[in-house]
């Protein structure tokens, strides 16, 4: 193992690379800046997997590019020159540049972790990726408190069946809606569950993905902040119409629209509401067996 | 031992071949498929049906020939000639049990190159239903199983691609053994293979399973018929992996020449090692969970049913304690070949040989510690979220050390670029987007977003496809002219790699894009906005089914048309698989070897060839 | 030599190609598909296949699956009205989620229902939900909002009979909408949503709008 020292062709060669990779880098990293992430800012929480997600391409771009450089400027300057076969100079390693290698790729997935810790910590993050699915028999306080001081969360439950998501609004008598409406910049307490198997809930420009599971109570926040329609998809593979278990007409509403809208609901589905389980943080609905 | 004089003579005349096996499995299945319904159960014959294939797996072996050692052992009776390489000759031994690794390895070369082809069949026809964002190409109950037969069919070879061909025929030649040290059950891996591909493919007859490879339930128990292919197809894999991992482990630890010191075993052998470590310890967790699966469907119990007490995280947690070891059994071998093939061609030694290996190392260690992060949006308690982020995002620290070992090595090299270090490069290219991808996945609030979606998928396909796949090329071009004593068309060759290498960027890097635009895997039907780009990846896909019908081609020209005998030591290499004669004799080495140099030492001065090979002929390193 | 190759070569393709063909007729195959674009649309619901009345299919492979007959493969043209008449003639299983117990989606908000009550007298009339643990099936298509539970038939019902539920609904632009049943009627699945629930041709279909 030799020492931390150049020879003269060592030291062109990184020389070289060195000046090539800190220009190009810094245009990659211009260039992934300029990039508006997904899932955008819709939501508190999705503009935190945005900014993180910038974050991750600002420092993947100089590995990214630090690698791709290296295997280009061996192919144009290591190559064999001629027929002939000539072996290269007998290097077997050198300890600096691997603790060094080694050491700079620790720093890089330590922050990278502490980043991300931080943001699972700090509180609007903590929500934005929920609290503990509660399973059966577990007792216990619903999710996490409410978020800084914003007002008391809306309590909206999830509920995915084979193959739809319906709704139910536990502050308004558990009515049961098709389509999920949020009222904007108000905190909300998602708790999502299933009737039967496995499905993943997920709101695509809300920021939010949350497994269903029967009998768990998986519970996540999202804070809307910006008026408009979102997207509902089923991400857990969950028989033949998983791939149709979507919904376009999830929407974010000023809160007298959707006072409005959730009175509508109640009156017009008073009829059924009256047959619904009261409301809980999970069923088991036993399907009724054929009559006799 | 039993010695020469208390063999009687007497041989057992039935002919041990795979149609012998194929006639005894039928009766058997039905056997089994007869008793499952006298166990009264409504069970919709699942029961009868996993009975069926797993009398139909026995039988098949017992006519393939692997009762004829029990018996000889336990009559004397001299049954089949089968345990001798030098008796079991003939084009004829690659079709029936053979105990020689290298016809083994020759075996699995082709059985999985078959199914190779229809598990790409299979992704394309996927390919060909997404062209319509509505499910109006093929059905969706069809699709949902062709999309389990196309996983389910990859995860079967990409366990085997590597350490099954290659693996079995170079771990001895590497190492200076005359053969392995279980021959026996070198050969059961092998054979499990084709029962597992067949009763995979028997699923179809069932409709099919709809939960792709993860077979997560409530859904699995939900599922029909088909499922039970997907349980014992996989609990034979499984064993398979043991079996071949005990083995490997075995070999290398106990059959190294003299000589051949840990220091100097070729890094290949190490990618082995690390591999079969994981493959023997990570098995028995799915076949527990597998059979937990199979009695719920059965004989109704309710580990997996929360309705009655049980939990579907339980079969989260084992599918992915041992699925997150399985993907590092697919990509340490392939590790292995990269960091092998680029020192012969860089003509240097291996640069930072002992990082490298403590690399391979890191990352099966590592592997054992990460299988939550499948789980970040399941519900699991959030205090775990952190160390599973922390431990996922530390597997990049060893993979690193990969990329700094292989760079290491192209560092003012003369590098040769032959078809396998195009390969090699390809490879790099591949894996660091599929590594750096997969950074994206390992943190939390990214996860949340790409969790599901096609993020993840082109992540994978990047590390299996572009990684693994890749790293098989480039040993194909470079151990078949050993293994088969032809070279493969190099002008052909760089057209396949260059047509695969763009096919295969065209094809999965816009994945990435959709999955962040909202497109979740394994579905049917999509967002009609994200046609476009799906119309272009299919069309890629088409190609990228091109370029390995090229590869195909180029094999199938190389071997039977064009005449171009391989020399003994082609590329020139100082390894001691290359100083062997071509074909290689039935038990490698007349004598054991002695191994005096390194594999690399390419430029070294004063370097001693590899080994004595105590007079046999063969050509002697390039260095 | 060439000859030989090119015969290699060709046999490759052609098994290639024969194995594609082969696969790909199966993968796309799906069951019969009602005459169309029609603007009404009549169907029977049954119990077993083999127990069908209207339209029975003796050489189903699975007889003893719950069913809509003849088939659930539709066409129906694009933005207009569509007037759906379903025989009834399965008992109640009961929904999972008794939400569904509600009409959505038909003009009208309602459904024509005519029915036997529990005594087997029949009863006729405009309905906006029925009592969930009396739904035999579900006719609902989710992408154009319409659900639509059906009445299971009485236990006192003369045999033969069937509950006749009629409801029109507006179709939106051209492609493909699935439609499925939401009571779990598939006996003896796990959540009585594995077999006929997953199979086009029996509880699951599709809507080609064209
Ligand atoms: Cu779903
Ligand atoms: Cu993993
Ligand atoms: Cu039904």
């Amino acid at each position: 193992m030799g020492m931390f020292r150049l020879e003269g062709q060592d030291r062109v060669h990184a020389g070289r690379l060195a000046v090539i990779w800190v220009i190009l880098s810094v245009i990659g990293i211009v260039a992934a800046l300029q990039i508006h992430y997904p899932p955008y800012d819709n939501s508190v929480q999705g503009a935190d997997q945005s900014k993180t997600m910038a974050l991750m391409t600002v420092l993947a771009v100089p590995i990214f590019i630090g690698v791709v450089l290296m295997l280009v400027y061996s192919a144009i300057f290591f190559r064999r020159r001629g027929l002939e076969l000539v072996d290269g100079p007998p290097m077997l390693g050198n300890t600096p540049v691997q603790v060094a290698w080694i050491g700079i790729s620790a720093v890089v997935v330590l922050f990278l972790a502490v980043v991300g810790i931080t943001t699972l910590a700090s509180s609007s993050a903590a929500q934005a990726v929920g609290a503990a699915g509660r399973a059966i028999g577990q007792s216990g306080e619903t999710g996490s408190s409410t978020a800084g001081g914003q007002g008391p969360e809306l309590q909206v439950q999830v509920v995915a069946q084979q193959w739809y998501f319906t709704y139910r609004y536990a502050d308004y008598g558990g009515v049961e809606t098709t389509h999920l409406y949020l009222p904007l910049n108000r905190p909300v307490e998602l708790h999502v569950t299933s009737l039967d198997i496995i499905h993943s809930f997920w709101a695509y420009q809300l920021g939010v993905k949350a497994d269903a599971n029967p009998g768990v109570d998986n519970v996540f926040h999202v804070t809307p902040d910006k008026l408009g329609g979102f997207q509902v998809r089923c991400a857990e593979l969950c028989g033949i119409w998983h791939g149709h278990m979507a919904d376009s007409d999830g929407r974010v509403v000023s809160q007298s629209d959707f006072d409005a809208w959730i009175a509508q609901q109640q009156k017009d589905e008073a009829d059924i509401q009256k047959a619904l389980p009261s409301y809980a943080p999970y069923y088991f609905p036993e399907p009724l067996t054929k009559g006799s | 031992m039993v010695t020469a004089e208390h063999v009687s003579e007497r041989r057992l005349s039935i002919p041990n071949n795979p149609i012998t096996g194929v006639l005894l499995a039928i009766p058997a299945y039905f056997a089994g498929l007869w008793l499952g319904t006298l166990f009264g159960l409504n069970d919709d014959a699942n029961t009868g049906i996993i009975l069926g294939y797993t009398f139909a797996t026995v039988a098949f072996l017992i006519g393939v020939g692997f009762l004829n050692y029990p018996l000889e052992r336990l009559f004397g009776w001299r049954v089949s000639p089968i345990s001798d390489p030098e008796e079991n000759r003939g084009i004829g031994r690659f079709f029936r049990l053979s105990l020689d690794h290298k016809v083994i390895g020759m075996q699995y070369l082709v059985t999985i190159l078959i199914m190779l082809l229809f598990g790409g069949i299979g992704a394309m026809l996927i390919r060909s239903s997404l062209l319509s964002p509505d499910s109006s190409i093929t059905p969706p109950g069809q699709y949902i199983m062709l999309i389990g037969l196309h996983s389910v069919m990859m995860i079967f070879i990409t366990s085997a691609v590597i350490v099954g061909p290659f693996g079995n025929y170079l771990v001895p030649l590497m190492i200076g053994a005359r053969r392995m040290a279980f021959p026996r059950l070198e050969a059961l891996s092998f054979w499990l293979v084709p029962p597992a591909a067949v009763i995979l493919a028997a699923a179809a007859f069932w409709g099919g399973f709809p939960t792709g490879w993860t077979g997560y339930p409530p859904l699995s128990e939900q599922a029909g018929q088909g499922m039970d292919s997907y349980i014992v197809g996989f609990a034979l894999i499984g064993l398979a992996l043991i079996v071949s991992g005990i083995n490997m482990l075995a070999t290398i630890i106990t059959l190294r020449a003299p000589g051949m010191t840990w220091t100097r075993l070729p890094i290949f052998v190490w990618g082995i090692f690390t591999t079969s470590i994981l493959g023997m310890l990570a098995a028995p967790v799915l076949a527990v969970a597998l059979v937990q699966l199979a009695m719920d469907r059965t004989v109704q119990t309710s580990f997996f049913l929360s309705a009655n007490g049980g939990s579907n995280y339980l079969w989260q947690n084992l599918f992915w304690f041992f699925g997150h070891p399985e993907v590092y059994i697919f990509i340490l071998p392939a590790f292995g070949i990269i960091m092998e093939i680029v020192p012969h061609f860089a003509r240097k030694p291996l640069w930072g040989y002992r990082t490298g290996v403590v690399g391979l190392f890191g990352v099966a260690l590592l592997s054992w510690f990460v299988w939550q992060h499948h789980l970040f949006v399941s519900g699991i308690a959030p205090v775990l979220r952190p160390f599973y982020m922390l431990s996922t995002e530390l597997i990049s620290i060893p993979t690193g050390i990969i990329f700094l070992v292989t760079l290491g090595t192209l560092w003012r090299a003369r590098v040769w670029f032959t078809v396998p270090m195009l390969f090699c490069m390809g490879f790099l290219f591949n894996f660091l987007i599929g590594g750096i991808s997969g950074v994206y996945l390992s943190d939390v609030p990214t996860d949340v977003t790409l969790h599901g979606s096609y993020f993840s998928m082109a992540h994978f396909h990047y590390t299996i496809m572009g990684g693994e796949i890749f790293a098989l090329m480039a040993a194909c071009y470079y151990w078949l002219p050993k293994m088969t004593g032809k070279m493969l068309s190099a002008t052909i060759g760089r057209v396949h790699f260059w047509w695969m290498f763009i096919a295969f960027n065209s094809t999965f890097f816009p994945l990435f894009i959709a999955g962040i635009l909202n497109m979740p895997r394994r579905v049917s039907s999509y967002d009609p906005a994200l046609q476009g780009l799906n119309t272009w990846v299919t069309i890629s896909a088409y190609f990228l089914f091109g370029s390995m019908i090229l590869f195909a081609g180029n094999v199938i020209y190389s071997l039977f048309f064009s005449a171009r005998p391989a020399l003994a030591n082609p590329w020139h290499a100082r390894s001691l698989e290359w100083q062997l004669p071509t074909p290689v004799p039935a038990y490698n080495f007349e004598r054991v070897p002695m191994i005096v140099g390194g594999p690399y030492d390419y430029g070294v001065p004063n370097a001693r060839p590899v080994a004595d090979l105590g007079g046999l002929v063969g050509v002697t390193g390039g260095g | 030599m060439l000859g030989r190759l090119a015969f290699v070569a060709g046999s490759v393709v052609a098994v290639i190609v024969a194995t594609v063909a082969l696969v790909g007729l199966f993968m796309l195959q799906r069951p019969g598909t009602l005459e169309g674009p029609s603007t009404s649309i009549h169907l029977e619901t049954v119990a077993a296949v083999g127990a069908a009345i209207e339209w029975p299919r003796p050489n189903d492979p699975h007889l003893d699956w719950v069913s809509y007959l003849p088939t659930t493969i539709l066409r129906v043209p694009a933005n207009s009205t569509i007037n759906v008449q379903i025989d009834q003639e399965d008992g109640a299983t009961g929904l999972r989620n008794p939400f569904w117990g509600k009409v959505f989606g038909t003009d009208g908000g309602n459904m024509h229902v005519k029915y036997f009550d529990d005594k087997g007298n029949p009863q006729e009339g405009d309905m906006t939900s029925i009592d969930p643990t009396l739904a035999a099936h579900t006719f609902a298509v989710p992408d154009l909002g319409v659900f639509v539970p059906l009445l299971g038939i009485s236990d006192n019902a003369p045999a033969g009979s069937a509950n006749i539920i009629t409801f029109s609904f507006k179709t939106k632009g051209p492609g493909v909408y699935r439609w499925q049943c939401f009571v779990p009627c598939a006996a003896g699945t796990v959540f009585g949503n594995g077999g006929p629930m997953q199979t086009l041709g029996y509880m699951a279909g599709e809507l080609i709008v064209s």
